[in-house]
């Protein structure tokens, strides 16, 4: 078996809590990527049945069966965000290699097994009406994006990639620089999205440069801007979008718990966000009926809430009520860049 | 051979085993849900909770990983006593346990509003937390002084007939003497330790990693230093210890058990492991059987030292 629970109990399914599981994956694929990038794909049945694109999991980087003996390096769990679910059952995570938790993983071999909590926190809203969604995207934020293309493709939401990092070889993916139309990322594009890529070495253009370029074809009502990135992106997305069209941007931050208890990764939220991005938080959350994948159903996280307080600011957890909100319900004065 | 008896009391708090969730690290029970059955511990203690909601300290970070451990500067952020009576007590009461409720404030007073609110509340026990290092005022500026610590004691004790469980910190040149005084001062219990104040400084820009600059260490880098206040502590008083500080398995908990603690309490692990006090609970059992133990106060404070 590839998958055996591990912590879950009857009735684990029920509010409020995780939604998430606790599974024992197998690793089916472990590859090394140029650029310190590494693919991992992981036989997780339950989790990829029911992950939606933004959401992540939480993997513990020593092998499961030593979880009773207490590690001295990567004691805390390493969030990853869910890159791709395919079938049947895999999911499938892509990490920029840098601390000691990656460096583990990334010498995980095919047949290892990992303890692996998922899917966790609130992943991108697709409202129904949705007919474009341009996704912008930058360095190992790129991570999540074929699975958010090819939910958005699946409902028939017509997608741009605006992709960028600082120079070529941050990007997990190829580049072609070959095109007439200018750089791409081939394996992106196949994925069912017209696909736009920069580099600041090379172009000496930002994701934002290429965003501001394509906002007069955006119409407000029935478009959207999806952002993952550095916090400077998500920042210039943000003022760029703000009063023209619904953007929605996926956080990180430090984690710790990775179920919203701890507090360790919240964000400072708006004292009012801005109605459009109300009314699309707590009553648009229906969306396309899923065609197979599973990620058609949206579910929000048990209602936590922020810390709400008559003054000074509030927060809310990137794990839980995030990663990804609306562009809106950031305070982005407070937030540390 | 009958099954060994991990029934612990706690005043009038009766545990069916000595393994409890430490503050802070399990929220308000809540977000685990799902993850483990935590309906098996002895008891479940929630969030700090104040007077007022808090939004804690800024964060970026609030966190920071060290080796074996964690340093994290949260700053009570907290619904607040009534939001934690109204929406967070009924959930964690449902995972059929005892549910304590740990409380901070600025004043003696508002700690005592605090204990009275709970007073008529179906929680087993108050912990009081005047051991937080992550606070300006209130939290461990209590925890440092017994006579400060003995007036807050005192106030809760005046506003509520449930069982005190005063939480300790460790950063006091003389634990021991804190702890004579909150049981002088009507403690039914004494738990500790709370973090070790640390700091982390991040050396490429020579800034501290977290964004109150200083925070309190926990996880198992802690553990030994914790067994020994635990040990201290257990010899200076009467009412029961609660030892805590790093435990990650069933061994780790016996050493508190041995230096005398009558109950532990799991805390960073659970970040690893959400199913580890479940781990624990079966660690000191098959510890317990293969001893002949037929209680676990038989373990209580049962360190060989000089023999």
């Amino acid at each position: 078996m590839s998958e055996s629970g591990m912590g879950a109990c009857p009735g684990d399914r029920g509010q409020p809590g995780t939604g998430a599981y606790r599974v024992r994956a197998e690793v089916a694929e472990s590859e090394r990527l140029p650029g310190d990038h590494h693919r991992l794909v992981l036989k997780a049945p339950r989790i990829a049945e029911e992950a939606g694109p933004g959401q992540f999991v939480h993997v513990w980087c020593h092998p499961p069966e030593e979880i009773g003996r207490p590690p001295c390096a990567a004691i805390l769990r390493r969030p990853y965000s869910i890159s791709r679910v395919r079938p049947p059952g895999e999911v499938e995570l892509l990490l920029r290699v840098r601390g000691v938790g990656g460096r583990m993983l990334a010498s995980k071999r095919v047949g290892d097994q990992l303890d692996v909590i998922g899917p966790l926190g609130r992943g991108f809203q697709i409202r129904p009406e949705l007919r474009r969604a341009v996704i912008a995207a930058g360095g190992i934020g790129l991570a999540p994006v074929p699975f958010l293309i090819e939910a958005l493709a699946s409902q028939s939401v017509q997608v741009t990639l605006l992709a960028g990092a600082a120079h070529d070889a941050m990007v997990p993916y190829r580049v072609d620089r070959q095109g007439a139309q200018g750089a791409s990322l081939p394996e992106l594009a196949a994925l069912g999205a017209e696909v736009a890529f920069v580099s600041e070495e090379v172009d000496g253009k930002l994701v934002s440069d290429l965003l501001e370029a394509r906002l007069g074809e955006l119409d407000p009502e029935q478009d959207e801007v999806m952002a993952v990135g550095p916090r400077a992106m998500l920042k210039r997305v943000a003022e760029l979008t703000e009063g023209r069209v619904r953007a929605q941007v996926s956080l990180e931050e430090r984690m710790a718990c990775g179920v919203g208890a701890c507090r360790s990764c919240v964000v400072p939220v708006a004292k009012q966000a801005s109605p459009a991005a109300m009314a699309a938080t707590e009553g648009g959350l229906a969306t396309r009926s899923g065609e197979g994948l599973g990620y058609g159903r949206a579910e929000r996280p048990a209602g936590l809430g922020a810390t709400a307080l008559q003054n000074g600011p509030t927060y809310k957890t990137v794990c839980r009520e995030g990663p990804v909100f609306y562009a809106s319900e950031i305070d982005w004065e407070r937030l540390d860049l | 051979m009958s099954a060994p008896d991990l029934t612990v009391k706690i005043g009038s708090m009766t545990m069916k085993n000595p393994v409890i969730t430490a503050s802070g690290v399990f929220g308000y029970g809540e977000e685990f849900f799902g993850l483990a059955d935590y309906g098996e511990l002895g008891a479940l203690v929630l969030k700090t909770v104040t007077r007022e909601p808090r939004a804690g300290n800024p964060p970026a970070s609030r966190t920071a990983e060290t080796p074996a451990g964690m340093v994290n500067a949260i700053g009570l952020e907290n619904v607040g006593i009534e939001a934690f009576l109204s929406d967070k007590l009924p959930v964690a009461l449902g995972y059929g346990t005892n549910v304590v409720a740990s409380i901070a404030g600025d004043t003696p007073e508002d700690f005592a509003h605090c204990a009275d609110r709970l007073d008529s509340s179906e929680v087993a026990a108050i912990e009081i937390n005047i051991s937080c290092p992550n606070v300006k005022k209130g939290g461990m500026a209590f925890g440092v002084d017994a006579e400060a610590s003995a007036e807050v004691v005192a106030a809760v004790r005046g506003a509520t007939k449930k069982p005190i469980i005063a939480k300790l910190t460790p950063n006091v040149t003389d634990v021991a003497a804190v702890a004579v005084a909150c049981a002088g001062a009507g403690a039914e219990a004494i738990s500790l330790t709370n973090t070790f104040s640390a700091m982390v400084i991040d050396v490429p820009t020579r800034r501290p990693v977290l964004a109150a600059g200083t925070g309190g260490l926990s996880g198992p880098a802690i553990r030994p230093a914790a067994v020994y206040r635990v040990y201290q502590v257990a010899r200076a008083v009467r009412v029961p210890v609660i030892g805590m500080g790093g435990i990650w398995n069933g061994n780790d908990a016996l050493e508190f058990i041995l230096a005398g603690a009558s109950a532990v309490a799991v805390g960073t692990v659970l970040y690893a492991d959400p199913a580890a006090g479940s781990r624990v609970v079966a660690g000191i059992r098959t510890y317990m059987e293969q001893q002949g133990a037929k209680r676990i106060g038989e373990l209580v404070g049962a360190v060989r030292i000089g023999e």
